[in-house]
């Protein structure tokens, strides 16, 4: 177990680390707004990534084209969802809210499954994606470099939303306490509408990160990312989004890394990981990592 | 009367049980049998899962680990002996038991108790949507122990030949006792502790109730039959792989909970009975069928996404489920029949 090796895992993780981290900023935001755990945002990240797919394949457009698709898309299911399902329970509370969503989710994967069976399919990646560095023996893929920069970029990009826009102070009032901003006069609906619309474009950019960075796309792909995203966001604080997306590289690196440093035969233990790592945050540090914007209660 | 009434009652329920089942046993092709058990075990698991989610208002989604662990507790102890000692490395004396169903039930039900109590208790102090969480990960963790502890579960090639022990009689007699059981549980000091802490911790406590005894004692008698209900399974169905206890046996059970009314025990088995009709329903429907010359392909996932949207019509349309917190009784019968009965009559025509 060499120095370079782990290193090695550490680079490997970033991009797996990004896509967390856009999907954990999804959970934030909604779970700040709305006071939802939206499960069904896995399955938002697969619509993403199978718009992405069909339009690449069947349409034979250019990427580019290809990732407005994922993105167009994700926002168009994650706005319908959100008229639809998720704001006549809205009153009902959070588990209600979080029942919803897991039915959402298992109807959306479904329909998927129904309408293009659950095989595996290739997603076609741009040759530029697909070159590799090699840097004093490390290597070092070019699509790494491109998630772990559109992360950032994104990143950035929204926290100067958040903080600078009249849009994204009425958003973090709607997290702080809903009834005293809509006393304010801002429209909470919309402020939802526009919550759901960044966090399906989050994980729609995440799906095709997966399709670039895995090659393939599949209907139960959802599955994967949405735990360890939605504890990626507890470990960064409810509705901080720098905590979010730097909670998102923690998990993805220490999962990454406790699957290179296990015996071959327990590789399957992988979930095991993100779980403990949440029962120990949640019984010692349930605030998360860091400062969570909730009111204090 | 009310005393007569209240020994009457159970033993009358209880004599019409038998007679259905007697029909049932007699009349009907094996199929049917078939169904019926399945409808009891369901019954078991939602009227245990009650305990916890209705009454309580702990909203678990890990009773399929529970279900798990106690399936594979029995497995251990009804399997033939030459199939533990040829795939698993256990002990020798667990090697050489070969029990019949009713102990393997009680140590499978004693074995969901414990891991409940183990890897739930300390998360009692969570509320709402962290309790859930913690939960459903314990379900995920259980499934993937048991998919790579190849040396104790056969890994995901799971365990085969397991006794088809369950029938009629085994599942609908703990039915009987479980149902009879919970309905005096919500009337004791117990139950309505547990229905308090349910609706408002805070105030149960200042009213000198013990919120965590009350849910200790919930997780631990949901945890036991729960346990029981997975036991049944695994021996009605003759294999216990992990995957089968997943996010969709929990999905399922917790249907037929919100279906029925969480906090309502005839509820539940009204519930039981919707959801399982209709999965013998819709499951030929998934498989293709021909109507009118046209070929419906195959559509896997079909009941799945049906019950996920029939989940979201009923969360908004109706969120307390068919029964709410009532319970069906001959007298909710009758006036349910005096009311129809006003509707059905026909106005006196004036003019």
């Amino acid at each position: 177990m060499s120095f370079q090796y782990v290193v090695q895992q550490i680079l490997n993780a970033l991009a797996w680390g990004s896509m967390l981290g856009l999907m954990a900023v999804g959970y934030t935001l909604l779970y700040g707004v709305l006071g939802l755990v939206n499960f069904a945002q896995g399955e938002i990240f697969m619509v993403g990534a199978f718009s992405a797919y069909l339009a690449m394949a069947l349409g034979n457009a250019p990427f580019w084209v290809g990732l407005f698709a994922a993105v167009g898309g994700a926002v168009i299911a994650g706005v319908i969802l959100e008229r639809v399902a998720f704001r006549p329970v809205r009153k009902a509370g959070g588990i209600t809210l979080f029942i919803t969503s897991l039915a959402v989710s298992i109807a959306i994967k479904n329909l998927y499954i129904m309408g293009l069976t659950n095989k595996i399919r290739p997603f076609k990646t741009p040759a530029f994606l697909r070159t590799v560095h090699d840097w004093h023996g490390l290597l070092i893929y070019n699509n790494t470099i491109a998630i772990v920069a559109v992360t950032l970029v994104i990143t950035v990009a929204l926290l100067l939303f958040i903080n600078r826009t009249k849009t994204g102070i009425a958003m973090r009032a709607v997290a702080y306490d809903r009834e005293t901003a809509e006393l304010m006069g801002v429209n909470t609906n919309r402020v939802i509408v526009i919550a759901f619309i960044i966090a399906s474009a989050l994980a729609a950019i995440a799906g095709v990160f997966w399709g670039v960075r895995f090659g393939s796309v599949q209907p139960t792909m959802g599955y994967v990312p949405v735990i360890s995203a939605f504890i990626a966001a507890v470990l960064g604080g409810v509705g901080n989004i720098a905590g979010a997306m730097v909670g998102g590289f923690i998990i993805g690196i220490g999962e990454t890394l406790f699957v290179a440093f296990l015996p071959s035969e327990l590789i399957g233990l992988r979930p095991v990981f993100v779980w403990a790592v949440l029962f120990v945050l949640l019984l010692f540090k349930p605030s998360g990592l860091f400062p969570a914007n909730i009111k204090p209660s | 009367m009310k005393t007569l009434r209240r020994i009457l009652g159970p033993i009358v329920g209880l004599g019409l049980l038998v007679l259905l089942l007697f029909g049932v046993d007699r009349l009907f092709p094996p199929y049917y049998h078939h169904l019926f058990v399945l409808f009891g075990v369901n019954i078991i698991l939602t009227v245990s899962l009650n305990i916890t989610n209705g009454f309580t208002g702990l909203f678990s989604l890990g009773h399929g680990g529970l279900m798990l662990a106690a399936g594979y507790a029995s497995a251990y102890l009804t399997m033939p002996v030459w199939w533990k000692a040829a795939h698993l490395s256990l002990p020798s004396w667990l090697t050489n038991v070969h029990w019949p169903l009713f102990p393997a039930l009680i140590v499978g039900g004693l074995v969901a108790t414990l891991f409940g109590f183990v890897l739930t208790a300390p998360s009692f102090r969570l509320k709402g949507h962290y309790f859930m969480l913690m939960t459903l990960g314990f379900n995920i963790i259980m499934v993937s122990v048991g998919e790579n502890l190849i040396a104790f579960t056969n890994g995901a090639k799971g365990m085969c030949p397991i006794p088809t022990y369950t029938n009629l009689w085994w599942v609908f007699g703990i039915v009987a006792f479980l149902v009879y059981f919970v309905l005096r549980l919500k009337r004791s000091k117990l139950g309505r502790a547990m229905i308090a802490v349910g609706k408002d911790q805070t105030l149960a406590e200042t009213m000198g109730i013990s919120a965590s005894r009350a849910k200790m004692a919930a997780f631990a008698i949901s945890s036991f039959f729960t346990g029981v209900g997975g036991v049944l399974l695994v021996h009605v169905i003759g294999n216990l792989f992990p995957t089968h206890f997943g996010l969709d046996i929990v999905f399922d059970v917790v249907m037929m909970l919100i279906i029925g009314g969480m906090g309502s025990v005839t509820g539940s088995i009204l519930g039981a009975a919707i959801v399982t009709g209709f999965v013998e329903l819709l499951s030929p429907i998934q498989e293709g069928f021909t109507l009118f010359g046209f070929a419906f392909p195959r559509m896997f996932g079909l009941v799945q996404l049906l019950f996920a949207v029939a989940l979201i019509l009923i969360l908004i349309f109706r969120p307390y489920g068919i029964m709410g917190e009532r319970e069906l009784s001959l007298r909710s019968l009758g006036n349910a029949a005096r009311f129809v009965g006003r509707l059905i009559r026909p106005r006196r025509s004036v003019a």
